[in-house]
């Protein structure tokens, strides 16, 4: 008799599956270029085997429950397809059990898209890296010994620390299969982290309560402490009205005929972006960050009264609460900038955006904050609202939270692929589905590379971006889907005809999607 | 690899004018990192439209009814038509909408096709053949179809217990219509009760802790 290991999503997650769109399906993508040969699909095949069975929680397919989503264990074997679908294609669809990531691979590149329920970026490139790693040994076994038994990613901080599985009790199935075994259906991090701990001992009891949240949307309409928080100035929760006065510029376009997402890589030099956010004073995120504002305001043709841009910056929860599990852990931070009040050179938008990124991006800042979040969804009134009506209020809470973001980014920093793995492997990218103009970075050897995603055909804002780099002497090179009909049927149109087009189509759209960011 | 003159920015793949500006470019074309994916007409759109139209019809079908006479003196045949294809309806868009889950469309049409029953025989003068007849051999033959199926197609007992569960709870309804006297023959609702509680029974000795197991899963707080 089966009786499937499960367990209820987490925090971060419920609000993925409230805030799916046509347009954003909450799917993200990592994705590794080899740099000699075409994948393999035989080999490819082979080593998601191996790592496939190393990594219980992308076993599961997601249910649904009276009052909750859960993940539950299941027997299906993921195969690897060419791709033949657009970037981030919507992977989870309500009723049918199906697994939350796919594999695919287009002549050098191996790609993984994940169910953004299911794992966050830093999660993901676990397996990928895992992948690549079991990919290599396959594909030159004359690199080096197949090491079996070592855990080839050192990413991973405190991954030695596998006792830390938890799983539900009554799944009694699930201890001999993936006790011992990173990666599992593990209680959620939120929980081990943020909720208040009882006196006794945190068995099974404290698993059953590991209660994910219909809260991490909150933190996405948090206002910003308004201007430059000074540092060591704590972010408040709760905004003030200054706050709201500000009118935050939301960019807009017109939607792929078949609602796909724009999907733009940029590759570059990592050490020139580097050197160049270093004169600036900033780190990385925040000066792509504020390039990316201005991209933004120079394509906008003038922000008119909405002159705020925001951008909500995903922070990966790991780096200050060690966790094993590749569930999601992250909480976002939100980060502005007002055009004309002030300095608007970028070197004063990066410091401006930085002072207001480092405090907020403490451990102490971010634990303050996701306390309260949970706090907030253990209340009891919320918990027995059923699930469908819990999507509702999610959605609408979303949708308002989204009203206060221009952009968002993401980075995920160095890929830290192990070796051999790593020197096969020429640049490593990372898109999401996006509902508002959005850049992932990841940067792998010498080359970084910024994959820009958005709802909207418009490519203006990434141009810009480009031009600011290359004319600050940084090589870019830029890869693009085809996404329109005109860019599919070969008659590219020129850019005059572009510009009637934005009158001609004018599907104009609100961002419906959730921002818990990435 | 190909160049564009304007932004300065080395482009990837075929195009002829860059993705970004659309100047023309200059220089070799290289292989592009991610494949031409052909526009797709996307029917989710248009299913999920049609559903919501056909389910609008059906009720407005439904109440309509209302507008006549009860008793067969009224619209009388045409009556029995419009309610035959609308329920007909309803039953093929159910059991469509639910094919992913045999069990639960099954919950499904059991109830959907006892309140049109019940609906009609009201409308048509309440002659109580719903309650009689119609009502205890669809939960019958229902659980029947159930036992066999799950069987057959080797379907999870978690994936179904609780809807087979739901069909027996649904089965003995029949015998509350035989203890207020609701039926003119009360062999159907004796069999059909009987049948639910042999069938309960069963679902208890062969898989009442994953049943419980399930209901606690489904309903976790």
């Amino acid at each position: 008799m089966t009786r499937r290991a499960w367990v209820r999503l987490d925090n971060a997650s419920n609000i993925f599956l409230a805030a799916r769109s046509d347009a954003d399906p909450k799917v993200f993508r990592l994705s590794a270029d080899l740099l000699e040969h075409d994948v393999d699909p035989e080999l490819l095949q082979e080593a998601l085997d191996t790592t496939y069975d190393r990594y219980p929680l992308y076993h599961a397919v997601l249910r649904r429950g009276v009052f909750w989503y859960y993940l539950q264990d299941s027997d299906l074997h993921p195969v690897v397809t060419a791709e033949h679908e657009p970037t981030c294609a919507p992977i989870y669809q309500a009723d049918r059990r199906s697994l939350l990531f796919r594999v695919l691979y287009h002549r050098r590149r191996i790609v993984l898209e994940v169910f953004h329920a299911l794992s966050d970026g830093t999660g993901a490139l676990w397996f990928l890296s895992d992948l690549i790693s079991a990919y290599v040994r396959l594909r030159y076994p004359e690199d080096g010994p197949p090491d079996e038994g070592a855990d080839p990613v050192g990413a991973a901080p405190g991954r030695e620390e596998r006792g830390g599985m938890r799983i539900r009790p009554g799944a009694e199935r699930a201890p001999e299969d993936t006790a011992g075994q990173p990666h599992g259906l593990t209680t959620d991090s939120f929980a081990h982290y943020f909720r208040r701990r009882r006196a006794t001992a945190p068995g099974p009891a404290f698993t059953r309560e590991a209660t994910p949240a219909p809260l991490t949307v909150e933190e996405a309409a948090l206002p910003s402490s308004g201007g430059a928080a000074a540092p060591g100035r704590t972010p408040r929760p709760a905004g003030t009205k200054a706050d709201h006065v500000k009118k935050v510029h939301r960019v807009r376009g017109s939607r792929a005929p078949d609602n796909r997402t724009r999907a733009v890589e940029l590759t570059m030099p990592v050490k020139d972006v580097l050197a160049l956010a270093r004169a600036e004073g900033a780190a990385l995120t925040m000066y792509l960050t504020a390039l990316f504002f201005e991209s933004v305001r120079l394509s906008s043709g003038g922000l008119d009264d909405s002159r705020t841009l925001s951008a909500s910056v995903p922070v990966n929860l790991r780096q200050f609460f060690p966790s094993t599990s590749a569930r999601n852990f992250f909480a976002t931070v939100r980060v502005e900038h007002t055009y004309g009040e002030g300095p608007d050179d970028l070197g004063s938008i990066c410091r401006q955006l930085e002072g207001q990124f480092r405090p907020k991006a403490t451990p102490e800042s971010l634990e303050r904050k996701l306390r309260t979040f949970i706090r907030f969804e253990r209340m009891p009134a919320l918990r027995i609202v059923p699930r469908p009506l819990k999507d509702v209020i999610l959605g609408l809470v979303n949708r308002a939270s989204n009203r206060g973001l221009s952009v968002a980014v993401s980075n995920l920093g160095r890929a830290g692929l192990p070796e051999p793995a790593g020197s096969h492997v020429r640049r490593v990218l990372f898109q999401v589905s996006a509902a508002r103009p959005q850049f992932c970075a990841i940067s792998h050897g010498d080359l970084l590379t910024v994959s820009f995603t958005s709802p909207f055909t418009e490519t203006d804002h990434i141009r810009e971006f480009a031009r600011l780099l290359t004319s600050r002497g940084v090589d870019v090179t830029v890869a693009a889907a085809r996404v329109t009909e005109a860019e599919l049927t070969g008659t590219a149109p020129t850019e005059d005809e572009l510009a009637e087009d934005e009158f001609a189509e004018g599907e104009l759209t609100e961002g419906e999607s959730a921002e818990a960011g990435r | 690899m190909r160049r564009c003159p304007a932004c300065a920015v080395d482009v990837e793949g075929t195009w002829t004018r860059c993705p970004l500006c659309a100047t023309a470019l200059t220089g070799e074309a290289v292989e592009s990192p991610l494949p031409d994916v052909p526009l797709r007409f996307s029917r989710r759109r248009v299913l999920r439209t049609l559903f919501l139209a056909s389910i609008a019809v059906i009720l407005v079908s439904f109440l309509s009814q209302l507008l006549f006479n009860r008793g067969l003196a009224g619209i009388g045949v045409l009556r029995s038509v419009w309610l035959g294809v609308s329920a007909m309806w309803l039953v093929v868009l159910m059991a469509i909408r639910k094919r992913r889950n045999v069990a639960k469309g099954t919950v499904y049409l059991v109830v959907l096709i006892g309140l049109v029953c019940v609906y009609w025989d009201y409308l048509s003068g309440w002659h109580g053949w719903s309650l009689t007849y119609a009502v205890p051999v669809v939960c019958g033959s229902s659980i029947i179809a159930l036992l066999i199926t799950v069987r057959v197609m080797r379907i999870e007992v978690g994936e179904h217990i609780l809807y087979s569960g739901l069909t027996m709870l649904l089965g003995l309804a029949p015998i509350g219509f035989l203890a207020f006297g609701w039926v003119n023959d009360p062999r159907p609702s004796a069999v059909c009760g009987v049948l639910s509680l042999l069938a309960l029974a069963l679902l208890q000795v062969a898989s009442g802790p994953e049943a419980r197991h399930e209901l606690a899963k489904r309903l976790h707080l």
